[in-house]
C-alpha cells in the first residue's frame, strides 16, 4: 500500500552552507545519503585561458579571483613560478616579506574557515570572533597593497614597494594578541560536546584514499601524512624557518579542526620570525621590461591554506604570453573526496564535510 | 459580594484576554530585540542601533557627542528598539505567496494553527495567585469586580497547557507538508519527529511537580511548589532536576538552538517555512516566540519558585511576615521568566545544534530515563517524608 522511494534533493547552488555556488545532487534515504554528485562549474570564467592571453605580468591579477579568500598564496605561485621560467631570482628581503604576508593569509584564510565551518554547526559565535581577527590581517594587507581582498601583492622578480611605514609594528601588534584570540576560539569549541559530537569520526577518509584521490593539504595532514609542500619544496624563504608540520592520525573532521588550529599557530611562529630576521637590502631584483619566454615548460607547487596550489606554464619562443597554463587547484582536487567522505551518513554530515574541506569556488570553477 | 451575572463575566473575560494578549505582543517584540542586543553583545557587536530618528534631534546629537570622543554611545543601545516596528510593518505589508503546487487551504491553516495553539496556553497561565486588583467602583457593569491573575482559573491547568502545546506541533507539520517542497518536508519530518520526541520527558519531568503539589491547578501548584507547605525538605531535590530536565525539553519543543533542526539554517534554508512568507511566516516567528515564553512560565511556575523569590520550595527560609521579599509579587515572576528568556538566548550565542540522530538519543536514552528515575525519587519523598 505503502512505496517508499528516495528523495533526491538539491543542495544549492543558492543553498546557504555550501560556500558560494556549489551544487550538490543528493539522494536520500530519509536523512540517510545514499549518493552524492557535486555539480560545478557556476562560477567558471576560464582564468587559465584568459592568461594565456595575457602577458607574464597582466596575468598575476587574474589569481586573485581564484581562492579569492586567500588571494597572496595565489599570487606567490604565479609570480614564483614565473621566476622559475625566466630563471629569476627575488632578493631575499623581497622572499622574507613574501613568506610573511603569505602566512598571513594562510592565518585569514583558516579563520574564514573556522568561522564559516562553526557557523555552519550552528556556532554562531565563533564565526564574528575569528571576523575579528581576520579584519586585523585585511587591515594588514591593505597597509601593504591598498587592497584588502584582491591583493596582486607581488610582483615578478621581487615586490613593488618595501613594506611601509609602520607595518612592522602593527604586525607585531597582530602577533602580541593572536595566540590569546586562538585560544578563545579552543574555549568555545575544542571540549564543547555538542562540537565534539558532531564532529568526531566525521566524514571520515584515510591516507590511502586521499593519496588516491590527490587529496592535499590539511585534509591530508590530518589524515596522519606529514606531506606539506612548505618542506618538501621550499620556496619563498620557508628553508630558513623554523616550524613544524603537525598531523592527527584520526581523519575525522575534529582531527582537520585541530591540524588547522596547530597550523595556525605554526603560520604565527613563521611571521615571527619574518619580523624578527627580517634582512635589508632591495626588494625588487633586476629584470628586463618585456619578459619573452623560449620553448620551456615549468610546474611550479607551494602550500596554499588549503593544499598543493600548482602553476603550470609552457613557454613558446619569443612568447609576451604564456602559451599554456593551468592551475592544479586544491579546492578542485579536495572536493572529489566529498562523496567518499559522505555516502552513507547523514544529511547534516554534509554540511560538515563541505565545511571541513574548505573549498573555495572561485578556484573549483576558475 | 453578589455572584456576576453573564455579561460582566464576558466583559471581564474580555477585558483579561485584551490585557494578556498586549504584554505578550509588547513581550515578543522585546524578546527579539534583546535577542538582537544579547547575541550581539556575545558576539563582540552591538547589535541593532539605527533604527531611531535621523540625524537630528537630542539623542542623535548625545551619540554624535560620544563617538566623536571615542565612546559606544548608551543611548545607541536602545535606538535599535523601533526595528520591531519596522519587522512588523514589513511582515505585514511583504508579499503573501502560496506556492503554486501547495495545498492552499492546509498551507494558510497551518500558521494559523501553530499560532492559536500557542496564544490559547497563555489563557490557563496564572501570573499572580488569586485577585491582581479590583476594578474601579465608579466604573459602570464592572465596577468593583476582581481582575484575576490568570485569564482561567482552570482545574486541570497543566493538562490543559500540554494539551493545547501539542497541537502547536501540527502547524509545523502540515505547513511543511502542505508547502509540498523538499526542504520543508524534511523540516517537517524532523519537528514531528523532535517534538513527538521530546513531549514524553517533557511531560515525565513535569510529573515530580505533580506529585508532590497534588494537585494540577496552575496557581495551586506553583504556590505549594514555591512555599513548600506540606513537602518535604527533600523535595528540592526532583525538583531541581526536574527544571533542567524539563527546560533542555523546552528548547526542544520550542527549536532553539541547540536542538534547532527543524529550521536548521545551513542545512534545511529554513526548514519548515522555507516557503512561507509575508505575515504566514510571521505567525511562525510569533508562535515560536510565545512558544518560548510559555516555557519560561511554566519552568519558573513548577520548579523556580513561581511568584516567591526562592526557587525549587527554598521559601520556606523567608517567614511570610517578612515584607516584600516573603510575599508572592507580579514581580518576581516576570523577573525569572526574563531570566530564563535571557537563557535561552545566551544558549543560542554559545552552543552550536545537534545532529538529528543525536538528537534522538539525548532524548530517548538520556532524558527520559532521568525523568523516570526523577519521578520515582519524587513519588519515594512524597509517600515517605
Amino acid at each position: 500500500m505503502f512505496k517508499s522511494e528516495e528523495l533526491e534533493i538539491n543542495l544549492g547552488p543558492q543553498h546557504p552552507s555550501t560556500h558560494g555556488v556549489l551544487r550538490v545532487k543528493l539522494r536520500l534515504d530519509g536523512e540517510v545519503v545514499v549518493a552524492c554528485t557535486p555539480v560545478i562549474g557556476y562560477l567558471h570564467r576560464g582564468v587559465e585561458k584568459i592568461c594565456e592571453n595575457k602577458t607574464f605580468f597582466q596575468g598575476q591579477v587574474w589569481t586573485d579571483r581564484m581562492d579569492y579568500v586567500a588571494a597572496i598564496s595565489n599570487n606567490l605561485g604565479w609570480v614564483e613560478g614565473v621566476e622559475k621560467l625566466f630563471g629569476i631570482e627575488a632578493p631575499r628581503r623581497a622572499r622574507y616579506i613574501r613568506t610573511m604576508l603569505t602566512e598571513m593569509n594562510r592565518i585569514a584564510s583558516h579563520l574564514l574557515w573556522l568561522a564559516t565551518h562553526a557557523l555552519d554547526i550552528g556556532a554562531m559565535t565563533v564565526f564574528l570572533y575569528a571576523f575579528r581577527e581576520r579584519e586585523l590581517l585585511l587591515d594588514l594587507f591593505e597597509a601593504f597593497c591598498g587592497a584588502r581582498l584582491t591583493t596582486t601583492a607581488f610582483r615578478i622578480g621581487g615586490l613593488r614597494e618595501d613594506l611601509p611605514p609602520g607595518f612592522i609594528k602593527q604586525a607585531r601588534a597582530f602577533q602580541e594578541v593572536f595566540p590569546d584570540r586562538l585560544e578563545e576560539y579552543e574555549t568555545l569549541l575544542s571540549e564543547n560536546r555538542i562540537w565534539k559530537k558532531r564532529t568526531v569520526g566525521v566524514a571520515r577518509i584515510n591516507a590511502e584514499d586521499c593519496i588516491a584521490l590527490g587529496v592535499t593539504g590539511p585534509v591530508l595532514r590530518a589524515a596522519g601524512v606529514p606531506y606539506d609542500i612548505r618542506k618538501a619544496f621550499p620556496s619563498a624563504a620557508y628553508a630558513e624557518m623554523d616550524f613544524e608540520i603537525p598531523t592527527r592520525p584520526e581523519a575525522d573532521t575534529y582531527a582537520r579542526y585541530l591540524v588547522r588550529l596547530a597550523e595556525m599557530r605554526q603560520s604565527h611562529r613563521i611571521i615571527q620570525q619574518c619580523l624578527d630576521g627580517l634582512p635589508e637590502g632591495p626588494v625588487m631584483a633586476k629584470i628586463p621590461k618585456i619578459l619573452k619566454s623560449e620553448v620551456n615548460e615549468v610546474y611550479h607547487a607551494i602550500e596554499a591554506p588549503k593544499g598543493e596550489l600548482g602553476y603550470y606554464f609552457v613557454g613558446e619562443k619569443g612568447g609576451l604570453n604564456p602559451y599554456r597554463m593551468h592551475v592544479r587547484a586544491p579546492s578542485f582536487v579536495n572536493l572529489q573526496a566529498l562523496p567518499k567522505m559522505i555516502e552513507g551518513r547523514l544529511l547534516a554530515d554534509v554540511i560538515a564535510a563541505i565545511g571541513t574541506l574548505d573549498v573555495v569556488l572561485g578556484e573549483i570553477d576558475r | 459580594m453578589p455572584p456576576m451575572t453573564l455579561l460582566q463575566t464576558i466583559v471581564m473575560g474580555l477585558i483579561q484576554i485584551v490585557a494578556v494578549l498586549i504584554v505578550v505582543f509588547i513581550m515578543v517584540p522585546l524578546l527579539t530585540f534583546a535577542e538582537r542586543k544579547v547575541i550581539g553583545y556575545a558576539q563582540v557587536r552591538l547589535g541593532a542601533t539605527r533604527t531611531a530618528s535621523g540625524r537630528k534631534g537630542f539623542t542623535a546629537s548625545m551619540n554624535r557627542g560620544m563617538w566623536a570622543m571615542g565612546k559606544v554611545p548608551v543611548l545607541s543601545f536602545f535606538r535599535g528598539l523601533p526595528v520591531f516596528i519596522a519587522d512588523a510593518v514589513k511582515l505585514i505589508t511583504k508579499e503573501d505567496i502560496i506556492p503554486a503546487k501547495a495545498d492552499r487551504a492546509v498551507f494558510t491553516l497551518a500558521p494559523i494553527l501553530s499560532v492559536v495553539a500557542a496564544f490559547g496556553v497563555f489563557a490557563a497561565i496564572a501570573y499572580y495567585p488569586g485577585v491582581m486588583f479590583y476594578m474601579p467602583k465608579n466604573w459602570p457593569l464592572i465596577g468593583g469586580l476582581p481582575f484575576n491573575g490568570a485569564i482561567a482559573d482552570v482545574n486541570v491547568g497543566l493538562l490543559f497547557i500540554l494539551g493545547l502545546a501539542s497541537v502547536g506541533v501540527y502547524g509545523i507539520v502540515l505547513g511543511a507538508w502542505a508547502s509540498n517542497s523538499k526542504y520543508p518536508l524534511l523540516g517537517g519530518l524532523r519537528s514531528a519527529a523532535q517534538i513527538v520526541s521530546y513531549e514524553v520527558p517533557l511531560t515525565l519531568s513535569l510529573l515530580p511537580a505533580v506529585i508532590l503539589a497534588g494537585t494540577l491547578n496552575f496557581k495551586n501548584m506553583s504556590v505549594i511548589l514555591a512555599t513548600g507547605q506540606g513537602m518535604s525538605p527533600l523535595a528540592v531535590i526532583p525538583l531541581f532536576i526536574g527544571f533542567f530536565v524539563y527546560l533542555t525539553c523546552g528548547f526542544a519543543e520550542t527549536n532553539r538552538v541547540p536542538f534547532d533542526l527543524p529550521e536548521a539554517e545551513t542545512e534545511l534554508v529554513a526548514g519548515f517555512h522555507t516557503e512561507y512568507s509575508g505575515m504566514k511566516f510571521g505567525f511562525f516567528y510569533l508562535a515560536e516566540y510565545a512558544n518560548m515564553i510559555v516555557v519560561s512560565c511554566l519552568a519558573t511556575a513548577f520548579f523556580f519558585g513561581g511568584y516567591y523569590l526562592l526557587p525549587f520550595g527554598l521559601q520556606r527560609i523567608i517567614p511570610a511576615s517578612v515584607p516584600f521579599l516573603g510575599q508572592p509579587s507580579f514581580l518576581f515572576f516576570m523577573a525569572k521568566v526574563s531570566l530564563i528568556l535571557f537563557a535561552f538566548i545566551w544558549v543560542r550565542a554559545t552552543l552550536p545544534r545537534y545532529r538529528y540522530d543525536q538528537l534522538m538519543e539525548v532524548g530517548w536514552k538520556y532524558l527520559i530515563p532521568l525523568t523516570l528515575v526523577n519521578l520515582f525519587i519524587a513519588a519515594v519523598i512524597r509517600y515517605a517524608f
